[in-house]
C-alpha cells in the first residue's frame, strides 16, 4: 500500500482548500470503507486523503416538520439510517437498502455519500434515493449546486462531480399521501454481498387506494449506472395496480434494463429477477399503503 | 452396542467435559503469534513473479533491472532452481518454472528485498517475453488424441495412476438387477479459505542447516521434502527445523510444501539471510490448491427389494497442470464407493489428467463428498424408482459391526443406523409434504482410526512430569485450530488424574517433537490421541509404583483424581501427586518421570486391487436437511439441519460440535455457494466478495446430536469427526430440494441459476405433454 498523509478538515471551506492545494493527488474520503480497499489494493494512489469525518453538519439526518422534506448529510452511516425509526417507518425503501450493505461492522463506517460517490452500478444506497427523486446537494470551488441523485453517475466508478467538489447533502421532497416503497437486493448469501440484481419500487396511489399516481421502478446492476425503468413507470402511472398489471410492469422493466453476463450472474437470471421483484416490490408498496391507512 | 471398551461406564473427570479451547482467549485477545507476526533480525522479504498466461513459452526473461533496484538482495528464475528441485509426489512441480508455463499460477521468478514494497517493485520491473501457446482447459478434452499436450515429456495428458478396481461382477449384477439408475454429475472446484493466510520464513545457520518457519499440517512429511531440496541444492547430511507458528486453519491445504516454501530457502540460501513470504489474499485464492473437481459417470442397481446390487462408476479428474494429494483422492473416494452401505459388486475407475488450470490438493474428506454426492444423489433416484422410501433404502443397505466391506475395510463400531433415528426424530423424511419445502437424507463412512497411506500412520508422544504435578507432552499431532491440543490435554489429564491446565502441549518444532505422518484423514485424536494416552499410561505406572511404596497400598487400589492419589476405599490415605512427584525425586537413586510412546496404529496399506483394511475403525453419519425453494427465483433456504454422527464417543463435545458446524457449513458452501470461477484457466474470482464463502450470517442453526459407539482402538473409545461435517452436504441438499420441486441438480454448486433453469426445463417438458 502506497503511504499516504491523512487531512483532516473542519469545514467544508477547509476541505475544498485542501483539495485545491493538492488537487490531482488529493481524494475526498466518507467512511474509507470504499476507498481504503482501492488504496490497499493500489487501485488508488492519493497522496492526501481528505476525510470529510470532522465537518460539522455533514452527518446530520434530519426531516423539517413544517415542509416534510427530508435531508441526509452525506456523512451519515448507514447504520445511523437503518437503526432511525423514522427511517424504518416513512421511508421503508431506505431501510431495506442500508439494512443489507456488507456487514454491521461496514454500515457503522460506511456513509450513504461515500456509497453514492463510488459510483458503483451496484450501490445499495442510490436505488432508494433516485425512487424518492431525491436531490444531491453539491459543493465545490465555485459554490453550491442541485442536482438530481438520478443524473449524479456517469459510468461506473464516475460522476459528475467536478474536481474538488464534494457531495454535502442530499433532500428528499415530501412523499405524497398513500405512498409504498420497498428495495430488495438479490444476492446469493445474506451478508457481505453485492446485489446480483437490485430492484426498488415506489407507488403512490391516488385517494382511491387503486389509480398509480406515481410509480418508480429503479434497478442497480442493471446498467453501467443506477438505472430507471422508465417504460415500466410509464406504463403503471395512471393504471389500476393489481397483480397482473405489476406482472406486465415487470415483465417491461426487465425488457428496459440493460443486464449482462458476468462471473457474478447470468443476464436471463437477472432479467427473471427484475420480473419477478417488480411484482414482489409492487405488492409490498400496496401493502404498506394499505397498513398505513 | 459392542460394549467391549471396559473403560465405557467409567465415571471421567476431564474427558467428556466441554472444555473450552485452551488458547481461546489467547486467539480473541489477539495475541496469538501467527506467521505474519513473527519478524526475525535481518530478515528480508521475498515475493513471487506469476506467469501471465495459462500456456505459454517463455521466450525471454530480463530480471537487471530488478536487480539493479536499490533494496534488492536476490532474482531468482527457473534458471537458478536445481533441476532436481521438485515437488508433489508426481515430481512434475518446480518451484519456479523454467522455459515454459503450464498455469496462471506458474511461478517464473522471485526476488527477495529489504521491505516488500521493494520486492514488489522488483517484480513489476522483471522482463518477461511470452510465446502463447494453445490451452486445454477440460479434462475430457484434454484426453483426445490431438489434444495440445500439458508435458510434451509426459506423452500424453493422462497420468499413469492406478486407480481401478472391481469387486465381484458388476456387469452380471447389473444384468440381474430390478432397477438401474445412471447419471453424469459434476463437482467444482472449491478452496479452504484458511482465515490465516499461507507464509514461511526460511533461514539458514553457519553451518548451512535450515530453520523454517511455516504453516503446515504435516511437519515430518514437509522437513523429508525440504531435506529432499536441499540435497538437490547441493546441501548433503544437513538438518531441517520445521517450527509451525500458531496456524489459522488448515482444512487440508498444508498437506503438501508449496513452490513458496522452497522458493523461501533458495532465497535465503542466497542471500544468506532469513527470507519471509507472507501470501496476501488474491495470492492465497489463486496459488495454494482448491479442492479436487471431478466429472463423475455412476451406475446403481437394486433388486425389488431395494437391496443394492451393484455401484459402477468412473470418473475423469482436472489434474490442473502439476500435481499434487488432489490426483490421489480417487484412494478415499474408493471408501464410499465400496464400503458406504452394504453392496457386493463394485467396480471404479478414475483418470487424472493434465490441464492447464490449477492443480488441487486435499481438502476435508479427500474426495469422499465428490463420491458420495453422486453415490447418495442416486440412491434417492434408485428408492423413487423401486418405489422404496428414502430412510427404507438407507435402512435396508446399511452397514453394520463386524462386516467386511469389499474393499477388505473391517467395520468395528457402527452407528449408521442410530444416526439416521437421530435425523428422523427431528423431522420425518419421508413424511407429508408443504409446497416449496422438502426434506433430505444422506449417509456418510469416513476413516475413524487412523488411514494408513503412508508406510506408517504413526505418531510419537513425549511426556514428562516437573516437580509441581505439571506435565509437558511433545507430539507429533498438530493443532492447526481443530483443538488437539485440547485433546492431548484431556486424555492425559484424565489418565493422570489432573487437571487440563496442569498439561504444556507442545507439537510446535520437529527439533524437539517426535515424528508424525500428518493432520490429515481424521486421525489425530485417533492416533495422536492414542500415543499421548500411551505415555500416560507409562507414567501413571510409575506413579502407581510409588504411591502403593509411599502409601503402603496395593497399586490395584490406587487412584488418580483431583491432583492427587488416593486408596480406594480408605479416602485416609492419600497423597497429592507434586508432593508424590518431589519425594520421588528429591530422593536417593531420585528419579523424575517421563516417559515416551510411538503408537502406530494395526490398519493396513491399500494392496493388490485397492484391498486392505485401511483405518482401524470406520465413523458413520447421517444427515438431514429441509429447505424452501423458490420456485420463482431458484434461490434455496436451509430451514434446518441435523448433522447425526457416530464418534465412537466425544473427549470434548464443545469441540465436537464446532468441528460438525464447521464441516456443516463448509458442505453448505460446497453444496450451494462456493466456487472458483474460471475462465481460460484463469481465477476470476479471487475476493471474498465473489467467492461466495458463507458469513456468519448465513450460517445455520445446527443440530448435531452424537451417536457414542465406544470403539475398542480409539483413546476413551473416541473416533475420528474432522471431516465426516462436510461429507453428505451437498447430497442431502440436492435431495432436499428434489423432494421440495421436482428437479434435480447433477452439478454443484446449486446455484438459483440452476435450480430456475431446471425448474423452467421441467415446466416446458409438462407442458409440451
Amino acid at each position: 500500500m502506497k503511504a499516504f498523509k491523512y487531512l483532516s478538515p473542519k469545514t467544508i471551506e477547509e476541505a475544498i482548500a485542501f483539495h485545491g492545494q493538492h488537487s490531482e493527488t488529493a481524494k475526498y474520503m466518507g467512511g474509507g470503507t470504499d476507498v481504503i480497499v482501492k488504496v490497499k489494493e493500489g487501485w488508488m494512489e492519493p497522496d492526501f486523503l481528505i476525510s470529510l469525518k470532522k465537518i460539522k453538519g455533514l452527518c446530520e439526518l434530519h426531516k423539517n416538520d413544517a415542509t416534510g422534506e427530508l435531508s441526509i448529510g452525506a456523512m451519515v452511516t448507514h447504520a445511523t439510517l437503518e437503526k432511525s425509526l423514522m427511517i424504518q417507518n416513512e421511508y421503508p425503501i431506505i431501510y431495506d437498502a442500508v439494512s443489507n450493505i456488507g456487514s454491521l461492522q461496514v454500515r457503522n463506517v460506511g456513509t450513504i455519500g461515500g456509497n453514492l460517490i463510488n459510483a458503483v452500478p451496484s450501490a445499495d444506497g442510490a436505488i432508494p434515493l433516485i425512487a424518492l427523486d431525491g436531490v444531491a446537494l453539491l459543493h465545490g470551488p465555485d459554490g453550491e449546486r442541485s442536482v438530481e441523485v438520478k443524473d449524479l453517475f456517469i459510468e461506473p466508478y464516475k460522476t459528475i462531480l467536478k474536481p474538488g467538489e464534494l457531495l454535502k447533502k442530499i433532500t428528499i421532497p415530501p412523499p405524497a399521501p398513500h405512498t409504498g416503497s420497498a428495495y430488495i437486493k438479490f444476492g446469493r448469501r445474506a451478508a457481505m454481498e453485492l446485489p446480483l440484481i437490485g430492484i426498488g419500487v415506489l407507488l403512490t396511489l391516488e385517494d382511491d387506494l387503486k389509480t398509480c399516481a406515481k410509480a418508480r421502478i429503479c434497478l442497480g446492476v442493471a446498467a453501467p449506472t443506477p438505472m430507471r425503468a422508465f417504460d415500466a413507470e410509464k406504463f403503471l402511472a395512471g393504471k389500476e395496480i393489481n397483480e397482473e398489471i405489476l406482472i406486465e410492469a415487470g415483465k417491461i422493466a426487465a425488457d428496459e434494463s440493460k443486464v449482462r453476463d458476468s462471473v457474478r450472474g447470468k443476464a436471463w437470471h437477472r432479467k427473471e429477477m427484475i420480473r419477478v421483484h417488480v411484482r414482489r416490490m409492487g405488492l409490498k408498496c400496496i401493502e404498506i399503503i394499505k397498513n398505513n391507512r | 452396542m459392542n460394549n467391549l471398551n471396559p473403560d465405557t461406564n467409567r465415571e471421567f473427570s476431564v474427558v467428556g467435559k466441554r472444555i473450552p479451547k485452551l488458547d481461546a482467549a489467547q486467539k480473541a485477545m489477539g495475541r496469538a503469534e501467527y506467521i505474519q507476526d513473527i519478524k526475525l533480525p535481518g530478515m528480508l522479504f521475498g515475493k513471487i513473479l506469476y506467469s501471465k498466461h495459462a500456456h505459454a513459452d517463455i521466450v525471454k526473461i530480463d530480471t537487471s533491472k530488478a536487480r539493479a533496484l536499490a533494496g534488492v538482495h536476490a532474482v531468482l528464475t527457473g534458471e537458478d532452481v536445481p533441476k532436481k528441485m521438485k515437488m508433489g509426489f508426481y515430481k512434475d512441480n518446480p518451484p519456479i518454472k523454467k522455459g515454459k508455463v503450464c498455469s496462471f499460477r506458474d511461478e517464473v521468478a522471485a526476488v527477495a528485498a529489504i521491505s516488500p514494497e521493494i520486492a514488489k517493485k522488483a517484480l513489476d520491473l522483471i522482463e518477461i517475453e511470452y510465446e502463447e501457446l494453445p490451452g486445454i482447459f477440460d479434462p475430457e478434452k484434454a484426453m483426445e488424441k490431438d489434444s495440445p499436450l500439458v508435458h510434451e515429456y509426459h506423452k500424453s495428458n493422462v497420468l499413469n495412476l492406478p486407480w481401478k478396481l472391481h469387486y465381484g461382477d458388476v456387469e452380471k449384477a447389473e444384468k440381474e438387477s430390478d432397477f438401474v439408475v445412471e447419471e453424469k454429475f459434476t463437482t467444482q472446484w472449491v478452496t479452504h479459505c484458511c482465515l490465516g493466510t499461507s507464509g514461511a520464513i526460511a533461514l539458514f545457520d553457519s553451518n548451512d542447516n535450515l530453520t523454517i518457519h511455516t504453516n503446515t499440517q504435516i511437519p515430518s512429511l514437509a522437513q523429508k521434502d525440504f531435506l529432499e531440496s536441499l540435497k538437490a541444492m547441493g546441501l548433503v547430511n544437513k538438518r531441517v527445523r520445521v517450527i509451525k507458528p500458531i496456524i489459522g486453519g488448515g482444512f487440508g491445504s498444508k498437506l503438501d510444501t508449496y513452490a513458496y516454501e522452497h522458493i523461501s530457502i533458495l532465497l535465503a540460501y542466497a542471500c544468506r539471510k532469513p527470507v519471509k513470504i507472507m501470501f496476501d489474499r488474491v495470492e492465497e485464492f489463486k496459488a495454494t490448491s482448491t479442492r479436487q473437481p471431478t466429472v463423475i459417470y455412476i451406475k446403481q442397481g437394486c433388486d425389488k427389494n431395494g437391496k443394492l446390487t451393484f455401484r459402477d462408476m468412473r470418473m475423469v479428474l482436472d489434474n490442473g497442470a502439476y500435481t499434487s494429494w488432489g490426483a490421489t483422492t480417487p484412494s478415499v473416494m474408493m471408501m464410499p464407493i465400496t464400503s458406504l452401505y452394504r453392496v457386493d459388486n463394485v467396480r471404479f475407475n478414475a483418470k487424472c489428467v493434465y490441464t492447464n488450470n490449477t492443480y488441487s490438493q486435499a481438502m476435508r474428506g479427500y474426495g469422499n463428498p465428490q463420491a458420495t454426492f453422486a453415490i447418495e444423489s442416486t440412491l434417492d433416484m434408485l428408492a423413487e424408482k423401486a418405489g422404496i422410501g428414502r430412510v427404507d433404502i438407507r435402512r435396508i443397505n446399511r452397514n453394520q459391526p463386524g462386516d467386511i466391506t469389499p474393499q477388505g475395510f473391517k467395520i468395528t463400531s457402527c452407528g449408521i443406523s442410530e444416526c439416521i433415528d437421530e435425523v428422523e426424530k427431528e423431522f420425518a423424511i419421508d413424511g407429508p409434504k408443504e409446497k416449496g419445502i422438502g426434506t433430505g437424507i444422506a449417509s456418510l463412512i469416513h476413516v475413524g482410526g487412523g488411514a494408513r497411506i503412508y508406510k506408517s500412520d504413526g505418531c510419537g508422544a513425549i511426556l514428562k512430569m516437573d516437580d509441581y504435578g505439571k506435565v509437558d507432552i511433545f507430539t507429533g499431532g498438530t493443532d492447526m485450530g481443530q483443538g488437539l491440543d485440547n485433546i492431548t490435554a484431556q486424555i492425559v489429564a484424565e489418565e493422570l488424574g489432573l487437571y487440563v491446565e496442569d498439561i504444556n502441549v507442545v507439537h510446535t518444532d520437529t527439533d524437539v517433537c517426535p515424528w508424525d505422518v500428518g493432520a490429515h484423514a481424521s486421525r489425530s485424536t485417533f492416533v495422536a490421541g492414542n500415543a499421548a494416552l500411551g505415555a500416560a499410561k507409562k507414567v501413571k505406572e510409575t506413579i502407581l509404583e510409588y504411591g502403593s511404596k509411599f502409601l503402603d497400598a496395593d497399586p490395584e487400589d490406587l487412584v488418580l483424581r483431583d491432583r492427587a492419589i488416593f486408596v480406594s476405599g480408605d479416602p485416609e490415605k492419600s497423597m497429592p501427586i507434586d508432593k508424590l512427584l518431589r519425594k520421588a525425586h528429591f530422593s536417593p537413586q531420585g528419579k523424575m518421570l517421563m516417559a515416551d510412546f510411538f503408537y502406530d496404529p494395526d490398519n493396513e496399506n491399500m494392496g493388490k486391487e485397492f484391498k486392505g483394511n485401511m483405518s482401524v475403525t470406520y465413523a458413520f453419519g447421517a444427515h438431514g436437511v429441509k429447505v424452501k425453494v423458490d420456485e420463482e427465483t431458484g434461490k434455496v433456504q436451509v430451514l434446518d439441519y441435523v448433522a447425526a454422527h457416530d464418534v465412537g464417543r466425544a473427549i470434548n463435545p464443545l469441540l465436537l460440535e464446532g468441528q460438525v458446524y464447521g464441516g456443516v457449513v463448509m458442505g453448505l458452501g460446497y453444496a450451494l455457494t462456493e466456487e472458483v470461477v474460471t475462465r481460460n484457466g484463469q481465477n476470476m474470482n479471487a475476493n471474498f466478495r465473489d467467492y461466495k464463502l458463507f458469513t456468519a450470517k448465513d450460517a445455520i442453526k445446527i443440530k448435531a446430536p452424537v451417536v457414542e459407539t465406544y470403539d475398542e482402538y480409539g483413546p476413551f473409545g473416541a473416533k475420528g469427526i474432522g471431516e465426516p461435517g462436510c461429507v453428505p452436504t451437498a447430497p442431502a441438499i440436492a435431495n432436499a430440494i428434489y423432494d421440495a420441486v421436482g428437479v434435480r441438480i447433477f452439478d454443484l454448486p446449486i446455484t438459483p441459476e440452476k435450480v430456475l433453469a431446471a425448474l423452467k426445463e421441467k415446466k416446458s417438458a409438462t407442458t409440451e405433454i
